[in-house]
């Protein structure tokens, strides 16, 4: 269960570039391993929390060659937070 | 999400920087409300991989097991709904100076608009509400946002945002909750906001 929560999200990182191969990179992640913050330990809860691009919601934008940003290019968040 | 449009395409983002985006996500969504039942249901089954962060989680899976909806529910609004009436005032500028709208959330608003960010149709409470923030953080780390200068937010961006908007206050913030008389789940809920920041900000350090 814990595996399948994080599954697409490891294939998105292995595919792109690494961005912490630096010793910096290396020292935040022992950091963070250390802490307790391993990928997994929020199992289920990660998915629920985290769908597909995560908790905000916005319409897909279109780019335009203007310079000039639209409102839909405003990603939108406080989705997850209406009451 | 569509692939089609480049700028709003996630980057590679390394799986503890995916990892810290899912805390804050966590975060966002249990200061937006209150979980139900099938949500506390999956927080029971948390279990921490140690640390102090991990021990933090493992309590917070305790007492979603030890929660029902219902108080929960009633919990969330003794601790944070209505102004002036709620025990616990979860917003940036309140902690930062005492009061509302002040200052510090017109920065936020600068900052959010140079990063790309708005607040959604139909919110009406202030961005500076400690969901809000870590529904920023989340994304900022996923990338998920397009900065008005084209750049992507790296580690920097992220660091300047969070000391500012973040550190400065929530740390505060989770520790009161952990001490507020009415809090019960969300006692553990600021324990693993409060041990979360902290490896945070360490983590921003080595980064430096």
């Amino acid at each position: 269960m814990t595996r399948n929560a994080v599954k697409a999200t490891d294939e998105a990182v292995k595919q792109g570039k690494d961005t912490q191969s630096t010793d910096k990179g290396l020292a935040r992640r022992d950091l963070f391993r250390a802490a307790g913050l391993g990928v997994g330990a929020l199992g289920a809860v990660a998915a629920g929390v985290t769908a597909t691009g995560g908790p905000a919601e916005a319409a897909p934008a279109e780019t335009t060659s203007t310079g000039y940003r639209e409102t839909d290019h405003v990603r939108k968040v406080y989705e997850v937070s209406r009451f | 999400m569509s692939s089609a449009v480049d700028h709003i395409v996630p980057p590679a983002v390394a799986e503890e920087e995916l990892f810290r985006a899912q805390v804050y996500a966590l975060l966002a969504r249990l200061f937006a409300r209150p979980p139900d039942a099938a949500f506390l249901t999956a927080l029971g089954d948390l279990a921490g991989e140690g640390g102090e962060f991990g021990a933090a989680l493992d309590r917070l899976a305790d007492a979603a097991r030890d929660s029902d909806p219902a108080a929960v529910e009633d919990e969330f609004t003794t601790l944070f709904i209505g102004v002036g009436g709620s025990e616990r005032t979860p917003y940036g500028s309140f902690y930062l100076t005492g009061f509302l709208n002040e200052k510090p959330l017109a920065e936020l608003r600068v900052a959010m608009a140079r990063l790309g960010i708005a607040r959604a149709d139909g919110v009406t409470e202030p961005e500076d509400h400690i969901a809000a923030l870590c529904e920023m953080m989340a994304g900022l780390i996923g990338g998920e946002f397009a900065p008005e200068d084209g750049d992507t937010v790296g580690l920097d961006g992220q660091r300047a945002f969070f000391d500012r908007h973040v550190g400065s206050w929530a740390g505060r913030f989770f520790a009161d909750l952990e001490t507020s008389p009415s809090a019960r789940f969300y006692r553990a809920v600021g324990a693993v906001g409060r041990s979360f920041l902290a490896v945070e900000a360490r983590a921003f350090d080595l980064a430096a």
